[in-house]
């Protein structure tokens, strides 16, 4: 990536008062037109990285840009260019979605009739027409997110911050903010989108950077982490006789057994070490039944750089949810709001 | 968008959201002044009777302190809907939209005064209706509403710095019954000289003590100077050290 710099971020820190250190130390380089994928577990440092970046929280140490602007030195520049929709959809229950939006408007410049035909475009492109003048309070989790999403885009914002913008989302209204993400993209909008769903930062980011306990653990396109740390697995189906063979063909370690007389073998060096490995079975006679080649998943990254199975850790809702992703069930469902 | 564009724009969301729950919003500031007046001046009149007090009539008395009290009971819901708004994360949603804090605050703080508005009026009408007498006449009552406005907004000012440094909703209806010791410790129910001397002495100290007096200046007269600029410099001076207060906890609250 060499396009200018939508955002910077150096050495953020965050400590919070009794010392808990929500960041620890952050540096990572946003390219305009870029969406980038900010992917955690709840209490990675997520949100405070948002909200920093967005004048919401100053840093402790540190120091982060936004379209060249200074966080900390010119936040009211920093307000002017960004578009933002945090994690919890902040809505005012009494005021109608419509009221929402013409209000967002206003603030941001926009004249009286202005504000309302912006209003108006939004509530349909969200799919919010319906409800447009009955009052937030009886909005559905999904509704609520559409709405504070429009929100943010009020504005035609240059840079966007989606924090979690589908946790809670029911499947229909997922795709239909992966379908709106997809579109700002197009249109060569920057989006900073933090998720802790892998399936979401693999499908959607140009580039990801997967945050762990308050650190960067690790950046690159979505593809790159996996090479750099995935694994591919070979899985081949033999006569039980041939195993053995399987076994002594490739190196120690790295065939687990299955059932229906499948072998998992793991590549070590990914996808390009796979001819080879096949070369090998060839080679020592065993007769391949079928085979198949298993890419690395995000989520072998993903397990890797943050150490533990997200399973074996404590409990939590979002070990649940990523879990499920693990066993192959896509992008599961959250808990409605 | 300019700071005084953003006030009226705010105050327009508390005022579309107050008629949307008008009974909270603008029935409650009314019932406990009214109930109070209407009691002592059918249950207490002959208070009237004792040596040295200034009217026959206990609800005349009673009136202009009545009015100023409605500041007291009235006020309390903005806080609140601040806290909520925090809490919501409405609060960050208006921050991002560049809502300057000032905005956010003296918005708020307007809203608690719009809201006592109607309440002095009925209670103003209720004490005409009792028999109360306007001496000091129409510039008086002028007078009489651009004190309970500011009376409002220093009082009000109160709930603010104990909603945004507790960020708890509940804690400015904590702060509610503070009302009562203040009508006590004032001239509100019978004049200084029949008040104990400890009493007197606190009454001093009581802000409400200020407000009361020049309610009575502004309604059953005389109007004279000294009570009005007395009473206008000790809501001025609660009101700066109120807002003051109210700035310092909200940077706090918003983490600095």
């Amino acid at each position: 990536m060499s396009g200018p710099t939508a955002m910077e971020a150096q050495e953020l820190t965050r400590e919070f008062p009794g010392g808990v250190r929500a960041l620890d130390g952050v540096s990572f380089t946003v390219e305009e037109g870029e969406i980038f994928g900010y992917l955690g577990r709840n209490g990675a440092g997520k949100s405070t990285t948002v909200r920093i970046l967005t004048t919401l929280l100053r840093p402790t140490s540190g120091t982060a840009t936004v379209l060249g602007h200074d966080v900390r030195k010119d936040p009211g520049a920093v307000r002017k260019v960004f578009g933002c929709a945090l994690q919890e959809a902040a809505l005012d229950e009494l005021m109608t979605g419509r009221e929402h939006l013409v209000m967002a408007g206003r603030l941001v410049g926009l004249g009286k009739s202005q504000a309302g035909e912006r209003a108006a475009e939004l509530l349909e492109s969200f799919g919010l027409q319906a409800a447009a003048d009955r009052i937030a309070a009886g909005y559905s989790g999904g509704m609520r997110r559409r709405l504070d999403v429009a929100m943010a885009m009020v504005r035609r914002p240059q840079v966007l911050f989606l924090d979690e913008p589908t946790t809670g989302l029911d499947p229909q209204g997922r795709r239909a903010v992966w379908d709106l993400v997809r579109g700002l993209r197009d249109e060569g909008s920057t989006v900073f989108l933090t998720t802790q769903y892998l399936a979401e930062a693999d499908e959607l980011s140009g580039r990801v950077a997967v945050v762990h306990e308050g650190r960067i653990a690790a950046i690159g396109t979505p593809q790159e982490l996996k090479d750099r740390m995935g694994v591919t697995t070979i899985r081949v189906r033999v006569a039980p006789a041939e195993g053995q063979a399987v076994i002594d063909a490739v190196r120690p370690g790295a065939v687990t057994a299955g059932a229906g007389g499948w072998l998992a073998i793991d590549v070590a060096g990914g996808e390009a070490a796979v001819p080879e490995v096949v070369a090998r079975l060839v080679g020592a006679g065993v007769a391949v039944d079928r085979l198949r080649i298993e890419p690395p998943s995000l989520e072998d990254v993903f397990v890797g750089l943050t150490g533990t199975e997200i399973e074996a850790s404590a409990g939590g809702a979002d070990v649940g949810r990523i879990t499920a992703v693990r066993r192959g069930l896509g992008v599961p469902t959250g808990p409605g709001r | 968008m300019t700071p005084f564009a953003q006030v009226r724009l705010l105050l327009f969301r508390s005022l579309r959201e107050g008629a949307r729950n008008p009974v909270l919003a603008y029935a409650l500031p009314i019932i406990i002044p009214f109930a109070v007046l209407v009691l002592v001046a059918k249950t207490l009149y002959r208070v009237t009777d004792l040596p040295g007090f200034p009217t026959d009539n206990y609800a005349e008395w009673m009136t202009p302190a009545i009015i100023m009290l409605t500041a007291m009971t009235g006020v309390g819901y903005a806080a609140t809907s601040l806290v909520i708004d925090i809490q919501s994360g409405f609060l960050d949603r208006l921050r991002l939209l560049d809502v300057r804090p000032t905005a956010l605050l003296l918005s708020r703080v307007l809203f608690d005064v719009v809201r006592v508005l109607p309440a002095g009026t009925v209670l103003l009408v209720l004490g005409l209706a009792l028999g109360t007498n306007l001496n000091a006449g129409l510039l008086g009552v002028v007078l009489l509403y651009g004190l309970l406005v500011l009376w409002a907004a220093a009082y009000g000012g109160l709930y603010f710095v104990v909603a945004l440094t507790t960020r708890n909703a509940q804690a400015p209806l904590a702060l509610a019954p503070l009302f009562l010791p203040l009508q006590f410790l004032s001239t509100q129910f019978v004049p200084k000289s029949l008040l104990p001397g400890w009493v007197q002495a606190i009454s001093a100290w009581n802000p409400f003590t200020y407000m009361i007096d020049a309610g009575r200046a502004m309604t059953t007269g005389p109007l004279t100077a000294a009570p009005v600029l007395k009473a206008v410099a000790v809501a001025l001076g609660l009101l700066i050290v109120t807002q003051a207060l109210s700035r310092r906890a909200y940077r706090r609250a918003m983490g600095g």
